[in-house]
């Protein structure tokens, strides 16, 4: 009977902690309900508790497995004309909620795995963002970072990951990827600049951002509504209002500069100049002034705005639109400088699921390929299966890591994984036929003499593969990275564990 | 079977130097290739757009793709369409569109053709914009350069012997040439993807001649030519199993996703040159620097 060394154990423990971390402990194909991928901050679904990443079991006692339960449930009780009580039971904890509307959260099905597909496969959105005619610096680009997920939070768009990158040039770029469908507007929430001015006259009076705006009255009925639609050659617009709240600066500087105004002389409530509202240099209001607020010192200021479309519906949806992109820049402030997309992906998320079985149906293909080979040059069927069965249980470990440091796998680093495996096999095959030679030498010296042929490759291996991690704004570091710890887990773990294996065979 | 080999050994031994002019005619039929072609194109591959920047547009549609091409052509700037078919219906699944103009435009000019809006749900878009692209493709350049060059001195350092050492990279600076002088003669354009295959090649390529420097410096007590056999055997069992564990996923994933497609053809290429280069070049070399040493 074969004896399970210390490397062959390893080799089983490394296996079996690897099949954890993809599938979970307890696996979660067993797990029943649904999960929350996105939560609306400042939502009462969000004040009442509900998080990203909590799975819903039940809904007022009802459970739920699927997507359908969860929808059937909530279109039963929503939208209601009053406050009504659902009781969420989520796997840890049970969350009450009162609303009028269904909650604001997004779902999907509890994943089967804990690997997750890169945006190349599963679908989803990915910038490349710099600034216009001005290069960055670590410290800017740090700051853009902040400012950008400020602003995707506060717009309510979550599932989104920014992050700084640079290249081998030196050049720094913003990276922002959002998994699964893309967000409609994410080019235009990129770009824009976000300047906010209110000015009278040629004086700029406050901007947007915490120095001069203390608070923005949002998502909240009484002091942030769509006031009225109409319709209007041919179409049809709306208008929204909302009061935001000036710092003591900003009133300061209101107070100052309204001092100096004269009274409008058709309209004698109002004082001579309006408060002209412009977003990116672009005037998008003009708000006349109420002569009682004259020189005075005011904190509350109404903001309003308009949109139209060609139905009242779509004038309400897009004025709603506007609203949010007004809020968001009053909250976060602006950019320094124009911001500049050189590269925008978004790729359709309706054939991810094809594509994951392709690619696993191409891995089968690739391994059944090899053990036809590998049975027909050794027609031995222990050998050639350790052989199998060790390459296998490869893929599974990186699969594991993969999925332990949160890796995406991309299409690249699949290319990579099937790299990897290649040359496992055949670093095997170099093990074997070591094994094999009828030299005087010990089973023991002739897999020393193969472990260094092995090595020599590892290294080579290494060394072509580390500029990848500087290149291409860090694109290509997905391939890289995962056939880096591929060949290393080959040479730590699976390498050492085949050649006992074969020992214990030859023996 | 044993005197079958001796025939082969003796036959080889007379002939190894001249072999050898295989590969010199090869690679010097490769240069002359290759500084053609740089001086008709300015450059060392054809690249698509992810290297010289434009916008890629994947239609879930079923359209025709040369009356398409037709419609775009006067309002995009070099456009090209592909038909995507799937492996086993042999449907009609989609189509790429690419062309070296921006997103929104060739957004706008598809939408008023196909007469429906383009979301996330009926196709898929790829931008990028050509001083990135440009930039990408220059570190790339670098990344294969530096790579290689980390290779010959891992190598150096793995044999300490001069003629062994230049013959492995002798044999991978070979085989990424020829593979480059096919991928162009079949009028591949090259993405960034193509360009990691090339980089995957060096680790691949130099695997077997490893294999065989190794055993034939530093294994002792066999005959040269047993050496040689013995590794072979070895090499060609792991090229053999490599080629067509790649050849299979092409086949699979062909038409499916352009990025596999691309990785996996250089690669088949790749390897089968590199079967050339180690058991015809490689070996000629060392065989030659064995025997001149001995005498």
């Amino acid at each position: 009977m074969a004896k399970l060394t210390f490397k062959i154990w390893i080799l089983i423990i490394v296996l079996i902690l690897s099949l954890i971390s993809i599938f979970g402990l307890p696996p979660s194909f067993l797990e029943k309900g649904i999960l929350i991928t996105g939560v609306e901050q400042n939502s009462s679904a969000f004040e009442s508790g509900l998080r990203q990443g909590q799975i819903i079991t039940a809904i007022d006692g009802k459970s739920v497995e699927t997507i359908d339960d969860f929808s059937k449930i909530i279109l039963e009780k929503y939208p209601s004309d009053r406050e009504i009580k659902t009781i969420i039971q989520t796997k840890d904890s049970e969350i009450i909620l009162f609303s009028k509307q269904a909650p604001e959260i997004t779902i999907s099905g509890i994943p089967k795995t804990n690997l997750k597909a890169g945006l190349d496969i599963s679908g989803g959105a990915r910038a490349l963002v710099q600034a216009q005619d001005k290069k960055l610096s670590t410290e800017e680009v740090n700051d853009l970072v902040a400012i950008t997920n400020n602003r995707f939070n506060v717009y309510g768009i979550s599932d989104i990951k920014v992050s700084p990158v640079s290249d081998l040039a030196g050049n720094h770029f913003m990276l922002i990827e959002v998994a699964g469908a893309t967000p409609k507007d994410l080019k235009q929430l990129i770009e824009q600049q976000g300047k906010f001015e209110a000015k009278i006259g040629n004086e700029t009076v406050f901007i947007g951002g915490e120095r001069d705006i203390s608070s923005v009255c949002r998502n909240d009925a009484t002091c942030a509504t769509i006031t009225a639609c109409s319709d209007a050659n041919g179409g049809s617009i709306c208008n929204f209002q909302f009061s935001i709240y000036l710092s003591e600066i900003a009133a300061e500087k209101h107070a100052e500069v309204t001092k100096k105004l004269g009274i409008n002389e058709s309209v004698p409530e109002y004082l001579s100049k309006p408060l002209d509202l412009y977003v990116d240099d672009k005037l998008v209001d003009t708000l006349l002034i109420s002569k009682d607020l004259q020189g005075r010192v005011t904190t509350q200021i109404s903001i309003s705005g308009s949109g139209s479309g060609e139905t009242q519906e779509e004038a309400y949806s897009i004025t709603e639109e506007n609203m949010n992109k007004l809020q968001t820049i009053l909250i976060t402030g602006s950019l320094p400088y124009k911001l500049e997309i050189v590269k925008l992906d978004t790729i359709s998320p309706i054939l991810g699921e094809q594509f994951i079985k392709i690619i696993l149906l191409a891995g089968l293909g690739a391994l059944l390929a090899v053990a036809i080979v590998i049975f027909v040059r050794y027609r031995k069927f222990k050998e050639s299966m350790a052989l199998l069965l060790t390459s296998f249980s490869e893929i599974i470990i990186i699969l594991g890591v993969a999925s332990m440091i949160d890796w995406n796998l991309d299409l690249l680093s699949i290319a990579g994984i099937l790299a990897v495996v290649g040359t496992g096999i055949d670093q095997q095959i170099i093990i074997l036929d070591e094994s094999k030679q009828r030299v005087s030498l010990s089973v023991k010296e002739k897999l020393k003499r193969a472990f260094t042929i092995i090595l020599s490759a590892y290294f080579t291996a290494l060394v072509s593969l580390l500029p990848l991690l500087w290149v291409g704004a860090g694109l290509l570091k997905g391939f890289a990275i995962t056939t880096i710890i591929g060949i290393t887990i080959g040479i730590l773990i699976t390498r050492p564990a085949f050649t006992d294996i074969i020992k214990n065979i030859e023996e | 079977m044993a005197e079958e080999n001796l025939q082969v050994k003796n036959w080889h031994d007379k002939y190894y130097k001249i072999l050898l002019i295989i590969p010199a005619i090869l690679i010097i039929f490769s240069f002359v290739y290759m500084i053609n072609f740089y001086n008709q194109h300015g450059d060392f591959i054809k690249k698509d757009i992810s290297l010289t920047g434009g916008t890629s547009v994947t239609l879930y549609d079923k359209l025709d793709a040369d009356k398409l091409k037709q419609e775009l052509q006067n309002k995009l700037e070099e456009v090209n369409i592909r038909e995507v078919y799937d492996l086993i219906s042999k449907e009609q699944k989609a189509l790429i569109i690419e062309t070296k103009s921006g997103a929104d435009e060739t957004k706008k000019v598809l939408e008023d053709y196909l007469k429906y809006e383009l979301t996330d749900e009926n196709s898929s878009f790829e931008f990028t914009g050509s001083s990135l692209s440009q930039g990408f493709y220059k570190q790339l350049l670098i990344a294969i350069l530096v790579a290689f060059v980390a290779m010959g001195i891992v190598i150096f350092l793995i044999f300490r012997t001069f003629v062994p050492s230049i013959a492995v990279i002798a044999s991978a600076f070979a085989d990424i040439l020829m593979t480059l002088v096919v991928v162009n003669i079949l009028g591949i354009e090259i993405s960034t993807a193509g360009l990691v295959a090339f980089l995957m090649l060096i680790g691949y390529s130099v695997d077997t001649d490893i294999l065989l420097t190794s055993r034939v410096l530093k294994r002792e007590g066999e005959s040269l030519n047993k050496k040689i056999f013995d590794s072979f055997k070895t090499g060609m069992t792991m090229t053999l199993t490599a080629l067509f564990s790649v050849l299979v996923a092409l086949f699979i994933v062909k038409s499916f996703s352009s990025v596999l497609t691309q990785i996996f053809t250089i690669l088949s290429i790749g390897l089968v040159f590199d079967i050339f280069n180690t058991w015809v070049t490689n070996v000629s070399i060392i065989k030659w620097y064995i025997k001149s040493k001995h005498g």
